[in-house]
């Protein structure tokens, strides 16, 4: 197998426009950057379940009818904004490593972790405002 | 020594003898046929409510197994792996909202 036949099958963006720009990087380093985006895929895929999953099979909470629809929608919708930020995320790290820059800092761990304290919050609300009624 | 000669964790990427240098490209592999089991999981629960999201999701799996086996040179896998979660996040949201 020749180098450039290993470069062209890790190579992963094109030669044209801002991911494209610089040197290939080491093909290590592009392979973790695609397992990266890819885990992230799944826990956006996870949260989109789990919303569909609080909406479609969790049984009513007594008194508070809108329960469900307040913990699941803001899950399947975060799904969704985390699947487009894992995308940039692997764009931006491309980038760097082509141009043998520092990574830039992910804000995926601190995204998910505001969002799932707060649903947890909100989980507690609604339990509370449910037990209440 | 010369720098990285006698460490396996130093090895040349491009090393023509190696072809899968730190078994990236087998660990890789490996990440896609995990997201195809969960587009996979994703469609057997639309599925139970709604029959075609449901096998729409369900042929997803396939699809993004097949780009992770075999299509290492296909420019754009990633972004058609995004824009299917936001389709199946967006199916998700119809679902939970009408029924």
């Amino acid at each position: 197998m020749s180098a450039a036949t290993l470069e062209a099958q890790v190579t992963d963006t094109p030669s044209a426009g801002p991911a494209g720009q610089g040197t290939e990087p080491d093909p290590r380093y592009t392979f973790a950057n695609e397992r990266t985006f890819l885990a992230w895929s799944r826990t956006a895929l996870a949260l989109v379940v789990a919303g569909l999953g609080v909406v479609q099979l969790l049984p009513p909470f007594p008194g508070v009818p809108w329960g469900r629809h307040v913990l699941g929608v803001p899950l399947i919708v975060f799904g969704a904004v985390v699947a487009v930020t894992a995308y940039l995320e692997w764009v931006g790290n491309q980038r760097a490593m082509r141009l043998r820059q520092p990574l830039p800092q992910s804000v995926m761990p601190k995204l998910l972790a505001v969002v799932v304290a707060a649903l947890a919050v909100i989980s507690g609300v609604v339990v509370l405002v449910s037990a209440l009624r | 020594m010369t720098p990285g000669q006698d460490d396996p964790g130093q090895d040349d990427p491009w090393d023509l003898d190696d072809p899968d240098p730190g078994r990236a490209r087998e660990r890789t592999s490996l990440a896609w046929t995990r997201t195809a089991l969960s587009f996979a999981a994703v469609g057997v629960v639309v599925l139970k409510k709604d029959v075609v999201p449901g096998l729409v999701i369900l042929c997803a799996a396939p699809v993004t197994w097949q780009l992770g086996r075999l299509a290492h040179h296909l420019r754009g896998r990633l972004e058609l792996v995004t824009v299917t979660i936001v389709a199946v996040a967006l199916a998700a949201l119809i679902v939970a909202v009408t029924h």
